[in-house]
C-alpha cells in the first residue's frame, strides 16, 4: 500500500496526545467556519419560502413551518427583473466584446509585433493599475457627462476595455505563445488580423474564459457605479436595480424580498460549480492585482 | 517530397523584408491605437482632470471656474474631515485585527485536512459568489434589532445588541460581515502556497526533532511571507478606499461614525453637488494612498522576478 503524502504532520504526529488534541479542535474550527458560511446562504432560500410573520419570530426557526411558493411570483411581479437581467447581460456581453476587440489586439501588438514606442506603450498602459481608482472616481464621472454618456451602455463598453489589469494577464498570456507559430504563419501569408483572430484567439480560450468570470462578476455584483451613470429603469443592471428597489425598499415585505435575493443568488452559484477550475485560476491571477 | 513552395515563399517573404517591415509597424500601430484612445479617454482624462477640476469649482450649466486652492481649502477645513480620516483608518485597523490572520490560519488547517479538503474549500468560498446587493439585504436582516442573532442572544438571556444603529458596533459589524464574505478568496490563495511547500522539508525538520508548531512556525509561515505582505498591502488599499458597504448598508450613519474618506468624496459629488471638492479630496487621498500603491508595486514585481 502506498502511504498518503504527508503535510506538515506526519503519521507519528498523531500518536502524541496534545497534537491529536490540537488537531481535532482544528477539525472542530474548520466545521464551525463552515457552518457559518453556508448557514447563511441557506438561510436566504428558507426565508425566501416562509409566511412573512416567521421571518422576525422568537425564537428564530431555520425551516419553513409551510413553504409558501407563491412569494417567487409574487416578487417576480414586483419589479421587471427581466428586464434589469437583460441590461446585465448587455453589459457583460459588451464589455467581453470590448476586451475582445480593444484590449486583446493592444496585448498581442505589445507581446508578439513590432510597435514604435512599444515600452513607452506599455507603461503607458500599466501605470494606470497604480493610481486607485476611487481617488478618480468623481472626475470620470464629470468625464463621462462631459463625454455625453450618461444613461447610455457605452459607459461601461468602451471603459471596460481600457483595463490595465486584463491587458497585463492577456500579454503575459500571448508571450507565452511561441514566436515561431506567428513567423510561420506570416511566412505562410497569414495578415496580422488573422495571427490575432484565427491563432492567437483559440488559443487563448481559458485566459479568456478566466477574464469572462470577472467580467461577469463586476456586471453581475456592481451596484454603485451603474446607479451613478444609469438614469433610468430600462438602463439599470440587475445589482443596481435590486439595491435601489429591494434593499432600500421601506415597505416591502421580507420574504418577499427574499425571493429576489434568491433568484439573483443561484446564476452565480451554478456557473461557480460549474466553472470552479477558471475561478481559482482567476483568483490567484488577481492576487498580483494592484 | 517537395519544398519549392515553401522555400519560394520564405525567399520572397526575406527579400521584401524592409517593406514588410514597415508595413508590420502599421499593423502593430493599428492594433495598439483602439487601447491607446480608450485609455487616453476613460483612464488618464479622468485622472488629470481630477488634478485640474480640483481648482475649479465646477458647474454643468454655467461652466467651470477657475477659484484657485480655495477647494483645497474648503476640504481641509470641512468638519466632517477628522471623522472620515478616523473612521477610515479604524476600518483599516478592524480590517486587519478581524480579517487579516483568519485566512491564513483556516488555510494551514485545511491543508493538514484528511478528508473533504475540497468541501471545506468551496465552502469557504462560497460567500464570495453571493452577490453583494444579497449580501446587504441578507445581513441587514441578520443584523435587525429583533433578527435572528439578536433572537438567539435573547433566548440566551443576552441583552440585545443595535448591530447597526449602535454608533459602537456598526463599523465592526461591517468587517464582520465583509469578513464573511471575503475571507475564501484570501483563504484558496494561501492554501495554493502552503500545499506547493515541498514535502521533504517537513519531513527533514521533523527528522532533526521539530514538533508540529516549530515547523509551522520555521517552514510554512516563512515560505508564505510574500503572500502574507502582498495580501496584507492589497488589503490595505482595498480598505483604505472602502465606502460602498458603508454607504448601503448605513449611509455613512449612525452619527457619521461609518463615514469613511472615500465616502466623504462620494458624500460631496452625490449630495451637496459639489465637485470640485470632491476632486480635491480625491487628490488628497491618492498622494496618501501613492505611497503605499508604489510598496505593492516593488513587492509584486519583486514575486514575479
Amino acid at each position: 500500500m502506498k502511504a498518503r503524502e504527508r503535510g506538515i504532520m506526519s503519521r507519528y504526529d498523531f500518536k502524541k496526545r496534545p497534537v491529536v488534541f490540537i488537531y481535532s479542535l482544528s477539525v472542530l474550527m474548520i466545521v464551525i467556519m463552515m457552518f457559518t458560511m453556508l448557514y447563511p446562504i441557506a438561510y436566504i432560500f428558507m426565508n425566501s419560502l416562509k409566511p412573512n410573520p416567521e421571518l422576525f419570530s422568537f425564537p428564530p426557526r431555520f425551516f419553513p413551518s409551510e413553504w409558501v411558493w407563491d412569494n417567487y411570483s409574487k416578487s417576480w411581479d414586483y419589479i421587471p427583473l427581466t428586464l434589469f437581467m437583460r441590461n446585465t447581460l448587455l453589459l457583460f456581453v459588451g464589455n467581453m466584446l470590448s476586451i475582445m476587440i480593444i484590449t486583446g489586439p493592444a496585448a498581442f501588438g505589445l507581446s508578439k509585433m513590432q510597435v514604435p514606442g512599444k515600452r513607452f506603450i506599455a507603461l503607458f498602459f500599466l501605470t494606470t493599475l497604480l493610481i486607485p481608482p476611487t481617488t478618480y472616481i468623481i472626475p470620470n464621472f464629470i468625464n463621462i457627462k462631459e463625454l455625453g454618456l450618461l444613461n447610455s451602455f457605452w459607459a461601461f463598453w468602451l471603459p471596460a476595455g481600457a483595463n490595465a489589469f486584463y491587458l497585463l494577464l492577456l500579454k503575459s498570456f500571448f508571450d507565452s505563445i511561441h514566436h515561431e507559430l506567428f513567423e510561420a504563419a506570416r511566412i505562410d501569408g497569414a495578415s496580422e488580423l488573422r495571427c490575432y483572430f484565427q491563432i492567437a484567439f483559440p488559443l487563448s480560450v481559458p485566459i479568456f474564459a478566466t477574464l469572462a468570470i470577472f467580467v461577469f462578476n463586476t456586471a453581475w455584483n456592481e451596484w454603485f457605479w451603474p446607479s451613478m451613470v444609469m438614469h433610468s429603469d430600462d438602463r439599470y443592471p440587475l445589482a443596481t436595480a435590486i439595491y435601489k428597489y429591494v434593499i432600500q425598499a421601506r415597505m416591502m415585505d421580507w420574504n418577499q424580498r427574499f425571493a429576489i435575493l434568491a433568484m439573483v443568488t443561484i446564476p452565480p452559484i451554478v456557473i461557480f460549480l460549474l466553472f470552479q477550475k477558471y475561478i481559482i485560476r482567476g483568483l490567484h491571477l488577481s492576487a498580483v492585482k494592484g | 517530397m517537395n519544398h519549392a513552395p515553401v522555400v519560394e515563399k520564405a525567399q520572397r517573404a526575406g527579400s521584401s523584408y524592409k517593406s514588410g517591415k514597415y508595413k508590420r509597424y502599421v499593423w502593430g500601430f493599428v492594433f495598439v491605437i483602439p487601447a491607446i484612445i480608450v485609455f487616453a479617454l476613460f483612464l488618464w482624462t479622468p485622472i488629470v482632470k481630477g488634478v485640474i477640476y480640483s481648482f475649479y469649482n465646477i458647474d454643468f450649466v454655467k461652466g467651470n471656474t477657475f477659484v484657485g486652492w480655495a477647494n483645497y481649502e474648503k476640504a481641509l477645513s470641512d468638519p466632517y474631515l477628522l471623522t472620515a480620516v478616523k473612521n477610515t483608518l479604524y476600518y483599516m485597523f478592524l480590517g486587519v485585527v478581524m480579517g487579516f490572520w483568519v485566512p491564513c490560519l483556516f488555510a494551514i488547517a485545511i491543508s493538514e485536512l484528511r478528508w473533504f479538503q475540497g468541501f471545506a474549500r468551496i465552502s469557504a468560498y462560497l460567500p464570495n459568489v453571493v452577490p453583494l446587493v444579497v449580501m446587504y439585504g441578507l445581513w441587514r436582516w441578520f443584523y435587525d434589532p429583533v433578527g435572528p442573532i439578536n433572537g438567539t442572544l435573547s433566548q440566551l438571556g443576552v441583552e440585545p445588541i443595535a448591530f447597526l444603529t449602535n454608533p459602537s458596533w456598526s463599523m465592526i459589524s461591517i468587517v464582520f460581515m465583509e469578513t464573511w464574505q471575503q475571507f475564501g478568496s484570501a483563504m484558496l490563495i494561501y492554501l495554493a502556497g502552503i500545499l506547493s511547500v515541498p514535502r521533504d522539508h517537513y519531513e527533514a525538520a521533523e527528522i532533526d526533532g521539530a514538533g508540529v508548531w516549530h515547523r509551522i512556525r520555521y517552514i510554512t509561515l516563512p515560505s508564505i511571507k510574500n503572500l502574507l505582505i502582498l495580501l496584507f498591502l492589497l488589503q490595505i488599499i482595498a480598505t483604505s478606499q472602502g465606502f460602498q458597504t458603508q454607504q448601503a448598508l448605513l449611509d455613512g450613519g449612525p452619527n457619521n461614525a461609518t463615514l469613511t474618506f472615500a465616502l466623504l468624496i462620494i458624500k460631496y459629488a452625490t449630495m451637496r453637488l459639489n465637485y470640485g471638492v470632491a476632486s480635491a479630496l480625491g487628490v488628497l487621498m491618492f498622494l496618501v494612498l501613492s505611497i503605499v500603491a508604489y510598496i505593492h508595486f516593488r513587492l509584486s514585481n519583486k514575486e514575479e522576478s
